[in-house]
């Protein structure tokens, strides 16, 4: 009998253990300070870091901000998701992808902003009407801050362009295919192409897509969604022209087929002359580029018939509390200093970013930057045009059928424009009926 | 009572592992069959919703057809590459230990390493294989980008990656058969080939079997490859059936619908694996 309970013992110790090891991660203990995860980049550290301390040092009878980069990991996203389900989230996150937030709002783990004092004033000051219904939840609350973007626009070599003829790089898909036609060359003879004029990454990734087809569908449909309501509404006449433009380039090989980026810099190497980048490529560009190598920023291309603004996708990046915050009103506070104009500044100066608020490109002291700064204010002017993501929860997967589409029609042809986009427009509308 | 309670602290360590690491997942995965759970969200019970699901998915039909294809190509490489360069290192060579050790070197080298490097080979316009084919008057090959030959790619890299493990597994094979099979066939005056059909092949039977569960069973869980060099494509002919489990748990997060497919496709390797088990049994 005693071994009996003996042996239910030592065969329960595993159990208890395991219980214990499970119930590590639920960090809701009671925590003296505000902490606070920025992006792990470099400037976005110094930015962090040099707003903290200001904030510590001015409001001493405060709970202070803790602040420290978002740990290691493949990426930040799975970071947060990994805290998220481990209930340790910071109380403030930075740099959350706007198309994450919708999933993290009906999951209940976001602070509604516009619950706070002083936010709904703030909010109309800083963005104009249209962000803020970008922002909006599907059940009308605002769980994120607007705060940076990183316009995706045409990167060009000027020489190059200079070189075929051209007084200036091409708008519309008649001129992207004439320069096309201009530099795409077989340089060594062997009967391949081995020089194209524009280069974007073949792999099927969901995101990848938000290099090529997604800007240009938003520039030649003036920033029209993807979905609305929980339908798909990107089976229209603009994708249908941004697939013909797409395919015809790798139809005649003016884009090339095989993966590049595994290479050296084929822009700065001149084995293409244009990409579809955002403005991190300066700083790259800067320093790696060689001698007498000359480069700009210009709109993504549009159809023949286009008038009008030319938007493109923002790739913003924004600031939400998570509900393990104990007080989500101080940590709003903090994060006001974060997005004055003096931050704003800082931050831009910092990172190459451009904060996402309204009048950017004309308000002091943003206007005296982008002048010392002549490449960044291509971006600044292009911040007017910009759109975020769609509010949904399943965004990835709807990128990600599109995406297959997208290879199915773009890259080898074996589906029509209008096969393609009817097909994608079915498993979109099936997925919002699971 | 002391000498009672010893034996069970003493394995109580592989029991919290086993039950941390094997028996809770397995359980976990297994309930979550039948929820829709997508991490961050409460798990919600939709009963046999994933299995109807699996049942309709063309896609995981094409990765599991896809799997079995990158078997059929890459079992009867492996074996014949395999024995063939184990046979010549079984002979007395020049270099015999550092061709050896060279062979074995990609088994200890990670695959994502491996993989990496072979991206560099298959490039269709800078890749190496294709400038060597057209040096000596070929045409190029889409070794990445055409969907007909993307898999058969895949095969090659593995086959290079793993061949040296079973280079050493012939080896063993080889030096067991007696010599003196080979010294009454030499007297008969049979040939090399007929020695090699007639003893050495009928001999190593076993390695062989051996050679094919092992490749078989390794084969089944192909993911690195194709995750880091075609990430499936093109139009998802390099999709194996691990990577669409794994889309579908860490890039969608349908946990409840990648357990699903991950204990039907485990049901698959079982049987695959008690099929060819039976097969050898019956043999030997």
């Amino acid at each position: 009998m005693l071994i009996q309970k003996n042996k239910i013992f030592f065969l329960s110790i595993p159990l208890i253990l395991s219980w214990i090891f499970f119930s590590c991660g639920d960090g809701n203990g009671a925590r003296e300070e505000i902490l606070y995860w920025s992006s792990n980049n470099t400037q976005e550290i110094e930015f962090a870091d040099h707003l903290v301390k200001q904030w510590n040092e001015l409001n001493p009878e405060l709970t202070p901000i803790r602040f420290q980069p978002v740990p290691e990991g493949r990426s930040s996203e799975e970071i947060i998701l990994a805290a998220v389900v481990g209930k340790t989230t910071p109380d403030i996150y930075s740099n959350i992808w706007q198309g994450d937030v919708e999933a993290y709002a009906q999951a209940g783990v976001l602070i509604p902003f516009d619950t706070l004092k002083g936010f709904n004033e703030f909010i109309y000051e800083r963005c104009d009407s249209a962000v803020i219904e970008e922002i909006r939840s599907q059940d009308g609350h605002i769980y994120q801050i607007p705060w940076k973007i990183n316009p995706i626009m045409l990167i060009y070599n000027k020489n190059i362009i200079k070189e075929i003829g051209l007084g200036k790089p091409p708008r519309t898909y008649k001129e992207f295919f004439n320069a096309c036609e201009l530099y795409t060359k077989d340089t060594n003879g062997d009967g391949y192409v081995d020089q194209w004029f524009g280069y974007s990454e073949v792999l099927v990734t969901w995101w990848q897509r938000f290099f090529d087809f997604y800007p240009l569908y938003l520039a030649a449909s003036g920033g029209a969604p993807l979905i609305k309501d929980n339908k798909a509404v990107f089976n229209n006449k603009y994708a249908l022209q941004v697939l013909y433009f797409l395919r015809t380039l790798y139809e005649k090989k003016y884009f090339a087929q095989e993966r590049l980026s595994a290479k050296i810099d084929v822009f700065l190497s001149e084995v293409i002359a244009t990409r579809f980048v955002g403005p991190w490529e300066i700083i790259h560009a800067e320093k790696f580029k060689p001698k007498g190598f000359e480069y700009d920023y210009t709109t993504i291309p549009v159809p023949d018939d286009f008038s009008g603004p030319v938007y493109t996708y923002g790739d913003p990046k924004n600031i939400v509390i998570f509900n393990t915050c104990k007080d989500p009103q101080l940590a709003w506070g903090f994060i006001r200093t974060m997005i004055t104009k003096e931050s704003d500044l800082k931050l831009l100066e910092l990172t190459n970013q451009v904060p996402r608020r309204k009048n950017i490109d004309i308000e002091s002291p943003f206007v005296e930057y982008f002048e010392a700064n002549p490449k960044m204010g291509a971006f600044a002017k292009q911040s007017k045009f910009v759109r975020g993501t769609d509010t949904s929860p399943v965004l990835k997967e709807i990128f990600d059928i599109i995406s297959q589409e997208y290879e199915a029609c773009v890259i080898f042809s074996v589906k029509s424009p209008e096969e393609a986009l009817r097909d994608a427009e079915n498993a979109v509308n099936l997925l919002f009926l699971k | 009572m002391k000498k009672g309670l010893t034996p069970y602290l003493l394995v109580s360590p592989y029991l919290l592992h086993f039950f941390v690491f094997i028996a809770f997942p397995v359980v976990f995965s297994v309930v979550l069959t039948f929820h829709k759970w997508n991490i961050i969200a409460p798990m919600e019970y939709t009963g046999l919703n994933n299995y109807i699901r699996l049942f309709q998915d063309k896609l995981f039909l094409k990765s599991i057809l896809n799997t079995l294809i990158f078997l059929l190509i890459h079992i009867p490489l492996q074996i014949v590459v395999a024995l063939f360069l184990a046979e010549i290192l079984n002979q007395k060579i020049k270099l015999r230990g550092f061709f050896r050790a060279a062979f074995f070197l990609p088994v200890v080298v990670s695959g994502v390493v491996v993989t990496i490097l072979w991206e560099q080979l298959f490039g269709f316009d800078t890749g190496l294989l294709n400038r060597l084919l057209v040096t000596i008057g070929f045409g190029k090959v889409g070794w990445l980008v055409d969907p007909k030959v993307a898999m058969s790619s895949i095969a090659i890299m593995a086959t290079w990656k793993n061949v040296g493990l079973y280079i050493v597994l012939f080896l063993v094979g080889l030096q067991t058969v007696p010599k003196h099979y080979y010294e009454a066939a030499d007297l008969e005056g049979a040939t090399h080939w007929q020695k090699f059909f007639k003893i050495t092949l009928p001999m190593i039977n076993p390695t062989i079997f051996l050679v094919v569960i092992l490749s078989t069973i390794g084969g089944f869980s192909l993911f690195i490859e194709p995750y880091i060099l075609t990430g499936g494509g093109p139009l998802n002919s390099t999709l194996s059936a691990v990577l669409y489990i794994y889309k579908q748990g860490f890039f969608y997060y349908h946990m409840g619908y990648s357990a699903t497919l991950g204990l039907f496709f485990a049901v698959i390797i079982l049987a695959v694996v008690v099929i060819q088990r039976k097969f050898i049994e019956g043999d030997s």
